[in-house]
Order: structure tokens, then sequence, then C-alpha cells
């Protein structure tokens, strides 16, 4: 047997070091299941964490990866949309002042002017009405 | 009744508390001294063993009964000791290094008992051990455990839990010689 090499002196020893380890306080194990069962229905009873947040703590590296994904891709698309979203405009100005007849133009010029002309009268008008006032 | 029965009788969701405590009040002292060889202090073996406990509790419901109950809850004190373990001797470190293993009290006037020499020498060479070969050691020596279930129990092979139990009886051998 294998136990066959260990010394005696060993094998006395163990053998009041077991009984030593054996010394528990007086109703020691009773006590233990009591206070063991209050422990257990007390965390029954407490608030858990909300599954969402313990799934997401327990694959933590999952979320760090989705949230690279996540920024990875809104770049992608965010670029992509601003390229073809300048491209549009760009061609539809172009494609209007190509095809545009002269005569819309030069009415498009004329109106504008007009706009201007009466917008410019009009602050002469306010600004000599405000002299005469303060003289 | 057996432990299979009790556990499929917890799983079920009947009795639940019923299953528990039949399935505690057969293990928990074979578990506590197993634990308290390891760590000595009786308040520090309380504390595992609790934890151990809560989480039998808390995994039950998932043991799938691929190993028998005994080794599944036996793993779970392996790794409940070793954590508890290595988190004290961490805390340790940052104080004093007074003692051969900081994890585990001066044997002297331990639990108000005056000890024999032979006996500090055995706790001091016990203290010296690896954790693992220390836990190999109880399980085989006192309670006769197969080396299947300690390789089992401490993830490793046969041959591992029969080298580490062979090794832990050659050093405290030297020890207790020698200190």
């Amino acid at each position: 047997m294998e136990n066959e090499s260990i010394s005696k002196e060993l094998v006395e020893a163990l053998k009041s070091f077991e009984t030593k380890t054996k010394q528990v306080p007086a109703g020691y194990f009773d006590q233990f299941e009591l206070d063991l069962m209050h422990k257990i229905k007390a965390q029954e009873q407490a608030p858990k964490r909300a599954p969402i947040v313990a799934v997401f703590l327990d694959h933590k590296q999952y979320l760090v990866a989705a949230s690279l994904i996540f920024a990875i891709a809104t770049g992608v698309l965010f670029f992509n949309k601003a390229e073809k979203d300048t491209a549009a405009v760009v061609k539809v100005e172009m494609i209007e002042i190509e095809t545009l007849p002269n005569e819309l133009i030069e009415a498009y010029v004329n109106n504008n002017e007009l706009i201007a002309e009466v917008e410019w009268n009009t602050a002469i008008e306010t600004e000599a009405a405000s002299l005469s006032n303060n003289n | 009744m057996t432990d299979q029965a009790l556990i499929t009788k917890f799983q079920n969701g009947d009795s639940k508390e019923a299953a528990f405590t039949q399935l505690l009040k057969s293990h928990q002292t074979q578990v506590y001294y197993q634990i308290k060889k390891m760590v000595l202090e009786h308040a520090d073996a309380d504390d595992i063993a609790q934890a151990v406990w809560i989480k039998v509790w808390n995994k039950l419901d998932g043991f799938k009964q691929e190993s028998t109950f005994s080794t599944w809850l036996f793993r779970i004190a392996y790794n409940e000791t070793l954590n508890f373990i290595a988190q004290k001797k961490r805390l340790t470190a940052q104080h004093t290094q007074r003692t051969l293993d900081p994890s585990i009290e001066q044997p002297s006037g331990h639990d108000g008992l005056k000890e024999s020499t032979i006996q500090i020498k055995l706790e001091r060479a016990i203290a010296e051990l690896p954790e693992k070969q220390r836990f190999v050691f109880m399980l085989r020596y006192y309670d006769d455990f197969d080396y299947e279930k300690i390789a089992s129990i401490t993830g490793t092979t046969v041959g591992g839990a029969k080298a580490n139990y062979h090794q832990a009886v050659k050093k405290m051998t030297t020890l207790l010689q020698t200190s």
C-alpha cells in the first residue's frame, strides 16, 4: 500500500492534525445550516440585476466588438452619403445652368436687381426720415 | 434518498429547500473538514464553506450530473479554497511576511491548544506544500478518494494526482526530519 511508505512519525502527526481540525464550536453544523439558509433567502429576495445588463457584463468582448463595428459602419455610411450628396447638388446645378434659356436667366437677373433696388431705396428713405426727425 | 434523486427534486423545483438541506446535511462535515485542513482557521473555513454552499445553491439547477455530486461539490470547494488562499496571500503580502506561508496562521497557540513540537513541525510542513499538493494529499489520505476522482476535482490527470500525493508525502517527511 502507498501509505506504507509514510513514516510512523508522520502518521502520528497526521493523526493529531486530524483531531485538531475536527474541533469545531459546539452546535456549529446546525448553526451553519441556519445561517446559510438565511443568507440564501436574503439573496433570493434581493433585487436581481437587470438581465440585459447581466448579458452585457458577461460578454464584454462582444459589446466592445459591436461598438467598434457600429462606429466604423457609421463612419463609412456618413462619408459615402456626404460624397453622394455633394455630387448630386453639383450635377443638378450644372444641368440647370446649362439647360436654362437665356431669356429666363436675364429675367432672373433683372428681377433680382429690382428687388435689390427696392430694398436700397427703402433703406435710404428710412435713414432720411430719421435725420429729419432729429432736426 | 440518493444525491441524484435529491438533485432531480431540486431541479424540478418541488421542495427545493428540503432537497438542498438534505444534500447539505450529507456532505457539509466532509467539505468543512477538507477546507479546514487547508486553511486551519475555523473562521476562514467557515467563510469558504458558506461561499461553497451558496455557489451550490446558485448552480445546482445547471448541474447535468455528468460527474457525481460529490466530485462537483469538491471541485467547487477546491476552487473556492484556492481563491481564498490567493486573496489572503495578496492581502498579507501588503503587511508583514512573518510566516512561512502567509495564508496560514502560525501554528503555535492555534485554537487555544498547546501543541507538541511534532505538531508544529507538521503544520509548518503542510504550509510549505503547494496548495494543489496539499489538497490532493488531504483527499487521498483522510477521505480515501480514488485518484480518478481527485484528478477530476483538481483538474489534473490520474498520474498528476498520484505524483502530487507522493511528492507531498516526501516533502512532509523531509521537513519533519530537518526542521
